[in-house]
């Protein structure tokens, strides 16, 4: 038995997984957390700084990093890279005007080196909007089929009312389960 | 202590022959021992695993490089199916060369990993380029603008394509997209009921010396280049974007306000949560005033607490320290607060 089997072991044995949600501004990152945790989402301010969630779910002890997503803060989103096994990112549906914007970020977080290992999850939030694009329309928009170098999946919710957010974040465990805890 | 007996009887019995047996008995036992380490050295040596050793590593590790930058170098003069196909090939191949390297980290030196890493980066580097040169990214368009001109000019003669349209309407042009939107004006009044713009997404941008004032709740509003206005809104239901704003009075009632490149402007706000600016300079807040005849009702549709107004409490991402007060907004003096408004 080698010493990597043996520290997968032990992963294993603690079930942990670190998580890091990112997005453009009023994308809904801070409500999904705290939606996914049951907590009031009517009062969020925009996030100064970050929020850290530790949660268990399935099983899974999960670490989850909500890091502001104003133009100001972007440039500290690397501070947080370091181990990160799931990368979650959310986008505003209804946001049209600023499409572009959020492509360019995404596509240059999956250059990032640190974030090479991670698996993609992203939200299109805000599907409870009446203007919101389809999950469709965002997985173009980004150009995701483009994206070769991660497991991704595109999920529409609403952080708002809750939809989907539970089948996003399964998703997002059974893939980083799939590649970090080997199975017995 | 079996074996002390043995011998300490065998002694006696024997007599003197017993130098000669102690010293037979001395080399078994020497025998023994040295077997012993040697069968625990062979299992030693089983146990670790071959693949753990950095020259293991380092020829795999090689072997697999060569193999991707020939790959890479094939693609050069090939065809658009081939290229794509091989550049699959090699992206898929290059993760597990990293997944590899991964593995291995464990027991490679801090050299060989960064020599690894290098090499790696520069495969990517250059599969990166090889695919920015072959196929070149198809940009992303709205392309709703197309689809329209094209039913304008031939309209459908069945009903399928129609109907094939209609799905497609997806993603269409921003500023079509944003139901209620007014752009490029100058010296206008421009007033909306609450018909027009309920539960809507609003947008202004590029006014100049304009009245807006919006009876009615919004579910976002957005404001760019705006210059010199007065703009009056009903309670909107999530975020107010500001951007590129100046010499401009606001009075809005939100759940979120995020104020950007912004300078002397007022904010008669009523906010739930907490306002932010980011970029800005001489922003003045004081709490929202402006009433007209369906301000409650709209305060209901939004869904805004009206006993919850944080007007003062504002946090500018370019001011950090704690303690401080940011130089970039101030709270307007009473005295010089705006108390009539005009519809």
């Amino acid at each position: 038995m080698g010493l990597l089997t043996i520290l997968k072991k032990m992963k294993q044995k603690e079930r942990e997984m670190r998580l890091l949600m990112l997005g453009l501004d009023n994308a809904g990152k801070t409500t999904i957390l705290k939606k996914f945790n049951g907590e009031d989402v009517s009062t969020i301010s925009p996030t100064l700084g970050f929020n850290i969630k530790t949660l268990e779910h399935k099983g899974f002890k999960l670490n989850i990093w909500d890091v502001g997503g104003q133009k100001s803060l972007r440039s500290y989103w690397r501070n947080y890279f370091e181990s990160t096994d799931g990368l979650v990112w959310v986008v505003d549906s209804a946001d049209r005007l600023r499409l572009e914007d959020c492509r360019k970020e995404l596509s240059s977080l999956l250059l990032e080196e640190r974030l090479a290992g991670a698996t993609l999850l992203v939200f299109a939030n805000k599907q409870d909007l009446p203007g919101a694009l389809s999950k469709e329309a965002i997985q173009e928009a980004l150009a995701l089929d483009d994206i070769k170098s991660h497991h991704w999946c595109i999920i529409g919710c609403s952080a708002v009312t809750g939809k989907n957010l539970l089948a996003g974040v399964d998703w997002l465990l059974d893939d980083i389960a799939a590649r970090i805890f080997t199975t017995d | 202590m079996e074996a002390m007996a043995e011998h300490s009887q065998e002694t006696r019995v024997t007599g003197e022959s017993g130098a000669d047996k102690i010293q037979e008995r001395l080399q078994r036992r020497h025998q023994a021992r040295a077997e012993d380490a040697e069968r625990k050295k062979e299992a030693k040596e089983s146990r670790s695993v071959a693949e753990e050793k950095s020259e293991y590593f380092s020829s795999t590790f090689n072997a697999e490089r060569a193999s991707i930058e020939e790959l890479l170098s094939s693609c050069s003069g090939a065809d658009r199916a081939v290229v794509t196909q091989t550049l699959e090939e090699a992206t898929v191949k290059t993760l597990q060369l990293q997944k590899f390297l991964n593995d291995s980290m464990l027991f490679l030196t801090q050299y060989e990993l960064r020599r690894a890493q290098d090499a790696l980066q520069k495969l990517l580097t250059s599969s990166a380029d090889i695919r920015e040169e072959a196929l070149p990214k198809k940009k992303f368009a709205f392309r709703a603008r197309s689809k329209a001109t094209d039913k304008v000019s031939a309209p459908p003669v069945t009903d399928t394509p129609a109907v094939t349209d209609s799905t497609k309407v997806d993603v269409v042009a921003p500023a079509e997209s944003v139901q209620c939107c007014f752009s490029n004006m100058d010296n206008v009044c421009v007033i909306k009921t609450a018909e027009e713009i309920h539960k809507q997404d609003v947008l202004l941008t590029h006014l100049t010396n304009c009245k807006v004032r919006l009876f009615g709740s919004p579910s976002t509003l957005h404001m760019t280049h705006i210059d010199n206005c007065e703009i009056l809104c009903g309670p909107v239901s999530s975020s107010v974007f500001v951007d590129h704003c100046r010499n401009s009075t606001l009075a809005i009632p939100c759940q979120q306000l995020r104020t950007h490149n912004t300078t002397d402007t007022q904010v008669y706000l009523h906010i739930t949560s907490r306002a932010i600016v980011e970029d800005c300079r001489g922003v003045g807040f004081a709490p929202f005033t402006f009433s007209y005849p369906t301000l409650d009702e709209d305060f209901i549709v939004s869904g805004l607490d009206r006993d919850r107004n944080n007007w003062s409490q504002v946090d500018d991402f370019n001011w950090l320290a704690a303690g401080t007060p940011s130089p970039n907004w101030t709270v307007i003096p009473e005295a010089d607060r705006k108390t009539n408004w005009e519809l």
